[in-house]
C-alpha cells in the first residue's frame, strides 16, 4: 500500500507549486467499502485524501469530465497510467497539462466479495499487503488478498506506471503473461455454441443503464452510438437483440484502446461479464499487432493509423 | 387475522398455490438474487436480509414492453396483454411501499395505464419484513419501516421456525385457509421483533424542512459539490423503486411502439429537437433526482418518492451515498415561509 503521507505530500506540493489546479484522488465514503472519487483543490482538501485497495475507480475517466484547460494531478496506478497515456494519444489532453503520481498496484478489492463474506454491516476494512482484515459486527475475519481481488486485477500484467511524473512506493511484480491470458484461451477453446451461450446469459441480464460506458475512460464521445435517435443505430430496448446489439458494439469499439482496467465490470449492478471480450481484443493486439494500450503517450493503436493516402479506395487519395 | 405457518410447510404450500398461480419469489441468480417464477423444483427460499437487486416495480412496468404493434400499411393494434394471475412472494416492505406509490402515477383519475392497472389487478402481494436491519437502508428515516404493511396482502415476520402471517386483504385470505391462528405468546414475540428491527435502523438524516432547503437553493453551488463524481450512469435511477420514467421509441423493424425504462441521469433523457438540453450536465441531472423525490413528490401527493430501500447508495459506482447527500443538504440556509 502507497505510504499515505507521502502521497499527501506530493499532492500538496504539486498544488502549492501551482504546477496543477486539481488534484484528482480518493476521499472516505460513509462505508468503508465505497470510497469515493475527489477533486482537490487547495492543500486543506488533501488532508482528505485516501488511497487503498477499494479505491475501485479509474480515476483517468475524469480527464475528458474535468474543464478542457485546467492543469491535473491525478493519483494513477498501473491500469489508470495507461488509460491516461491512451487519452493524450487520442488527443484528449496535453501531456504537459497533466502531472501523474504514480502508485504501484496489488489489485482491486471486490466489495461484493467481502460482503458475501462478512456481510453487509462492515465497519472497518484493514487491507495489509497479502490479508484483509474486515470488522463486521459478526466478529473480525482475515482473508486472503488475492482472494478477494476484482478479476481483473488477478490477472492484471501491468501493475506499475508506465509512465508517472513521480512514483510513490517500490515498483511490485508486475503479472505473468500466461495468466493474463488464460481466460482468453479457455474461452476461445469452448465451440461456437458454448461461447454464444455465455455471452447470451451475460448480455442478457443487462438493464441498459450503461454504467459500463460510464466507468470507462475510453467512452468519452459527446453522443454513444446506442443515444443516437435519427437514425436509430441499435433496438432501444431490453430485448435480447438490443442487449447482445449493445455489448459487441461496445467491445469492439475498444479495440487496442483497452487498458484491462475492469472498471466496466466493477460498475456493473448487474455483475455482467464483460472483459473477456475486451480481453480476447486485447489479446489479438498483443499477438497480432505486438501492440498494447497506453504503454506509452505516442504509440496510435493499430486500428488508429489510417492516413488520407491509404491504399483503400474508399479513402480521399487511396487506391493508388 | 394473525396465522402461523411453519417454515417447513412453505415449499409445498408455495407449490400448492402453483395451480392457480405464477408465483414469482427471490431466487439466486449468478451472485445476486431475483423474482423469477417458481418452477416445480422447489425453490430454496432465500433467507437473505436484503433486497433483491432488481426492485419488484419490474413485474409492473417491464424494462420493455410492446404497447402497439402497427404494419407499414398504416394500421395498428393494442398490443395484448396476458397476465395469469400471480402471487409475489416475499417483497420487502419498502418495495411494496414503492409500488403503492407508483399507482398514484400510473391510476390517476384522467390517465390510466391498463398495463399497469392489469398486472395490478391480477396480483397478490406477500411481504416479508425486514427483522435484520440492512446496512444501507434508510426506511424509517423517510416515515416507512422494517415491517410496513402499505401496498401488501400479506405480511410475514420471520419467528425463525415459523412465519407469522398477518392477512391484510380479502384476496389475501384465500391463500392460507389451513393455518392455525397464532397464539397471544407468538403475535407478542412477532411484536416484539418488529419494534426491535424498527429501533435498529438509524435515522439517516432529517427529513423536516428538506424540502424547503432543496427548493430554496435551486442554485447553489451545493448541486455541483454533490454531482462531481458523478458518472451520469442510470444504476441509481434502474435500482430505484419508485423511478418510474419511460421512454416510448417505435422500434420500426419489429413494427411495434415500446416503452422503455428512462432516467433523468441521462444526457439524452432531456434533450429537446432542437438540440437544446435544459439539464444540460450532471449538475443538473442530480439536482432534478433528488428535487423529484424529496420536493416534487411532496408537492404532487404529499409523500417523500423514496422509500428507503439504500439500492442507489449500494451499487452507485462511485460510492455517491444519498444519505450523505441530504444531510449536507440539510446545511443549506433557507427561510421559513409563513403561509398567509
Amino acid at each position: 500500500m502507497p505510504d499515505i503521507n507521502a502521497l499527501k505530500l506530493e499532492a500538496k506540493r504539486i498544488l502549492r507549486e501551482g504546477i496543477v489546479d486539481v488534484v484528482v484522488g480518493f476521499k472516505p465514503g460513509d462505508s468503508p467499502l465505497h470510497p469515493q472519487p475527489a477533486f482537490f483543490r487547495n492543500e486543506d482538501e488533501v488532508e482528505e485524501l485516501i488511497h487503498n485497495g477499494l479505491c475501485k475507480n479509474n480515476l483517468a475517466n475524469y480527464l475528458t469530465r474535468l474543464p478542457k484547460q485546467e492543469k491535473v494531478g491525478i493519483l494513477v496506478r498501473g491500469c489508470e497510467n495507461r488509460s491516461v497515456n491512451s487519452l493524450i494519444v487520442e488527443s484528449q489532453k496535453e501531456r504537459d497539462d497533466l502531472y501523474l503520481i504514480g502508485i504501484p498496484c496489488e489489485g482491486i478489492i471486490d466489495w461484493r466479495r467481502i460482503v458475501e463474506q462478512a456481510g453487509e454491516h462492515i465497519s472497518m476494512v484493514e487491507d495489509n499487503e497479502s490479508e484483509v482484515t474486515v470488522h463486521a459486527p459478526t466478529g473480525v475475519n482475515s482473508y486472503n488478498r488475492f482472494d478477494l481481488l476484482h478479476e481483473s486485477c488477478q490477472r492484471c500484467l501491468h501493475r506499475n506506471p508506465v509512465s508517472a511524473d513521480t512514483l510513490i512506493g517500490d515498483p511490485v511484480a508486475n503479472g505473468s503473461l500466461e495468466l493474463a491470458t488464460q481466460k482468453v484461451k479457455n474461452f476461445e477453446s469452448q465451440d461456437i455454441e458454448a461461447r454464444y451461450a455465455f455471452f447470451q446469459k451475460e448480455a442478457e441480464r443487462c438493464i441498459r443503464c450503461y454504467a459500463c460506458r460510464e466507468a470507462c475512460p475510453s467512452c468519452y464521445c459527446t453522443e454513444c452510438f446506442v443515444d443516437h435517435n435519427t437514425p436509430r443505430w441499435t433496438e432501444s430496448g431490453a430485448t435480447p437483440a438490443g442487449m447482445q446489439g449493445w455489448h459487441i458494439v461496445r467491445a469492439f469499439h475498444q479495440s487496442g484502446r483497452c487498458t484491462s482496467c475492469g472498471a466496466c465490470e466493477r460498475a456493473c449492478p448487474m455483475d455482467i461479464k464483460m472483459t473477456y471480450l475486451t480481453e480476447k481484443l486485447n489479446h489479438d493486439m498483443r499477438e497480432k499487432y505486438n501492440f498494447e494500450c497506453g504503454m506509452d503517450a505516442e504509440t496510435k493503436p493499430p486500428f488508429q493509423t489510417v492516413t488520407l493516402d491509404d491504399k483503400n479506395r474508399f479513402f480521399v487519395g487511396g487506391g493508388k | 387475522m394473525n396465522l402461523i405457518l411453519p417454515k417447513i410447510d412453505l415449499p409445498d404450500l408455495l407449490q400448492s398455490w402453483r395451480k392457480k398461480f405464477t408465483v414469482f419469489l427471490p431466487q439466486k441468480l449468478e451472485r445476486f438474487s431475483h423474482f423469477m417464477p417458481l418452477d416445480d423444483a422447489n425453490a430454496e427460499i432465500l433467507e437473505q436480509p436484503h433486497n433483491t437487486r432488481i426492485p419488484p416495480k419490474a413485474l409492473f412496468l417491464p424494462m420493455t414492453e410492446a404497447l402497439v404493434k402497427f404494419t407499414r400499411f398504416g394500421t395498428y393494434d393494442d398490443a395484448e396483454l396476458e397476465v395469469s394471475p400471480r402471487i409475489v412472494f416475499g417483497m420487502r416492505p419498502c418495495d411494496a411501499q414503492a409500488v403503492q406509490l407508483l399507482d398514484t402515477v400510473f391510476e390517476q383519475e384522467q390517465y390510466t395505464d391498463p398495463f399497469w392497472v392489469k398486472r395490478q389487478e391480477k396480483t397478490i402481494r406477500i411481504g416479508l419484513g425486514c427483522h435484520v436491519p440492512c446496512a444501507n437502508g434508510f426506511c424509517t428515516t423517510v416515515g416507512y419501516g422494517p415491517f410496513s404493511k402499505d401496498g401488501l396482502d400479506i405480511l410475514l415476520t420471520d419467528l425463525g421456525d415459523s412465519f407469522l402471517v398477518e392477512v391484510l386483504s380479502e384476496s389475501g385470505k384465500t391463500l392460507f385457509e389451513n393455518l392455525h391462528e397464532a397464539s397471544e405468546e407468538l403475535k407478542n414475540q412477532a411484536k416484539e421483533i418488529q419494534h426491535k428491527a424498527h429501533d435498529a435502523m438509524p435515522i439517516a438524516f432529517e427529513t423536516e424542512n428538506l424540502k424547503e432547503k432543496i427548493e430554496q437553493n435551486f442554485k447553489s453551488d451545493y448541486w455541483d459539490e454533490v454531482s462531481r463524481s458523478c458518472l451520469g450512469c442510470g444504476v441509481c435511477t434502474f435500482l430505484c423503486p419508485t423511478c418510474f420514467c419511460f421512454d416510448i421509441v417505435d422500434e420500426v423493424q419489429r413494427q411495434e411502439r415500446v416503452r422503455n425504462w428512462d432516467s433523468c441521469m441521462f444526457r439524452i433523457y432531456s434533450l429537446e429537437a432542437s438540440g437544446h438540453n435544459p439539464r444540460p450536465s450532471r449538475i443538473e441531472r442530480t439536482r432534478q433526482r433528488l428535487s423529484h423525490k424529496y420536493a416534487y413528490w411532496l408537492d404532487q401527493i404529499g409523500l417523500i418518492g423514496c422509500t428507503g430501500c439504500g439500492r442507489c447508495v449500494s451499487y452507485c459506482p462511485v460510492g455517491l451515498d444519498i444519505r450523505a447527500m441530504l444531510r449536507q443538504a440539510q446545511s443549506l440556509p433557507f427561510e421559513v415561509s409563513h403561509a398567509e
